[in-house]
């Protein structure tokens, strides 16, 4: 048997599922091969990883009795107002949305979302830095050049600070696996955060509802940092701030080239 | 026609976990859909969750999906494989969910449908040993990540792989022939390494 061939079998192999001669020869091949011993290795670590690490969740108690009770014939019914707008929200028009926005700024659960576990991550960095700040801002026409060279992409960014959101300046940071142009606002006290970043191959929630100038968002908050993110055309977006969520919003419609 | 109520009582567990009593009629009329299929449950919201990565959305889908078998009771076959049947709902609401949100620009979507099906040859094949290091040290973020830059059908099959589906099971819930399955399933597996090496360098 040679390797293509051994590594067609390996899963099975693993998991036990060959029999006779097919498994004799698999084994007798890895016994010798060094490189499909090493393929074996891998192959099963990957499983490994993928049943101890990823989330295992049991279903919530009030989705088993929601279920339940429709097969038992019940016609569905909302256990609440919250959990049946979002539910709207994802799977029938747009036009809940902005009714449903608030909802999930309020409710919305985020135990585990990676984007925004990095966002709040990202924003503290900036935060706790010496020197968050690479470029100190002349405006928006002095910050945005300097990223030239600095990123595989142009941040497109239609707002460079005014009185109630100086803009402090920018740096490059990573968003997760990618680049991200950071730029730092100001409003009143608080530091407030915009990453901009390469919006493809990231988990985007489908329950952007929440209205960001021309494009749909996500408002959540976690550990006392509200985050609005974004995606418009190729580039993803993330706000990040101790502000009022009201602030991040009118932030967000600025930069989007509102007014 | 519909057949009259009568006497014959039968047993099944109301919402609050209560024993409750119903004529037969009535569950012959409103219980077509076994309640087997509420053992798939778990499952299918574990599945859920990794597919979507969220927990809300997970709930939605789910939601979504039992809607749509209850619907379409009519076209379960008794006797058949139910777990590859709802599954195979759950992976189409999907779909049409986030189809959805693409054809609706006021939406983001989830990673393009169609999103690094092609293996990329960005990253140097790393040696058996140090991928192997480095799958050691990869966290439940890095995993999420790169499951998520996977196709839809990449992702699936992961997935229901993991679940313990056989390969007639996944052909079913895929929609595509048992002799694709094993080499369907490496491909994607062989994806998810890709990923997780560039993620993890």
């Amino acid at each position: 048997m040679d390797c293509t061939e051994t590594r067609n079998h390996l899963l099975d192999s693993q998991r036990g599922t060959l029999t006779g001669e097919l498994r004799a020869r698999v084994d007798s091949h890895l016994a010798e091969c060094d490189a499909c011993r090493q393929e074996d290795a891998v192959e099963r670590e990957l499983s490994a990883v993928l049943q101890d690490r990823l989330p295992r969740p049991r279903a919530p108690e009030a989705l088993r009795r929601s279920i339940e009770k429709r097969l038992m014939g019940e016609p569905p019914r909302a256990s609440g107002g919250i959990r049946r707008t979002r539910r709207v929200s994802f799977f029938a028009s747009a036009a809940f949305a902005a009714a449903a926005a608030f909802a999930i700024l309020l409710w919305k659960p985020h135990g585990s979302d990676p984007m925004l576990a990095e966002a709040v991550n990202d924003h503290l960095r900036v935060l706790y830095s010496d020197h968050p700040v690479e470029i100190e801002s002349g405006g928006i026409h002095q910050v945005k050049p300097w990223f030239t060279g600095r990123l595989d992409f142009a941040p497109v960014v239609a707002f460079g600070g005014d009185d109630d959101f100086p803009m402090q300046g920018g740096a490059v940071a990573y968003f997760l696996d990618r680049k991200a142009a950071t730029f730092i606002f100001k409003r009143r006290l608080h530091v407030i955060t915009l990453f901009v970043f390469r919006a493809e191959g990231l988990p985007w929630s489908a329950l952007a509802t929440h209205p960001v100038g021309g494009a749909s968002g996500t408002l959540e908050t976690s550990r006392g940092f509200h985050v609005l993110m974004w995606r418009k055309d190729d580039l993803g977006y993330a706000l990040v701030s101790d502000v009022d969520p009201r602030d991040l919003q009118m932030l967000a419609v600025k930069v989007e080239g509102g007014v | 026609m519909r057949a009259a109520p009568h006497l014959t009582l039968v047993a099944a567990t109301d919402a609050s976990g209560d024993k409750v009593w119903y004529p037969e009629a009535v569950r012959k009329e409103n219980f077509a859909l076994p309640r087997a299929a509420l053992d798939h449950l778990d499952a299918l919201y574990r599945v859920a969750r990794n597919l979507t990565g969220r927990d809300s959305d997970a709930e939605d889908l789910v939601q979504e999906t039992y809607t749509r078998a209850i619907a379409a009771e009519s076209q379960f076959t008794t006797g058949t494989n139910l777990r590859a049947w709802l599954f195979r709902i759950l992976r189409n609401a999907y779909i049409d969910s986030y189809r959805r949100a693409r054809a609706n620009p006021v939406h983001g979507g989830f990673a393009d449908e169609f999103a690094a099906e092609a293996a990329t040859t960005a990253s140097e094949p790393l040696r058996g040993d140090e991928e192997l290091e480095r799958l050691r040290g990869v966290v439940t973020t890095d995993i999420e990540v790169a499951l998520a830059s996977l196709s839809v059908d990449a992702r699936s099959i992961i997935l229901l792989d993991l679940e313990g589906f056989t390969e007639t099971e996944l052909a079913e819930t895929l929609g595509c022939a048992v002799g694709t399955v094993k080499s369907r399933l490496a491909r994607a597996r062989g994806i998810l390494r890709e990923r997780l090496r560039e993620y993890g360098s």
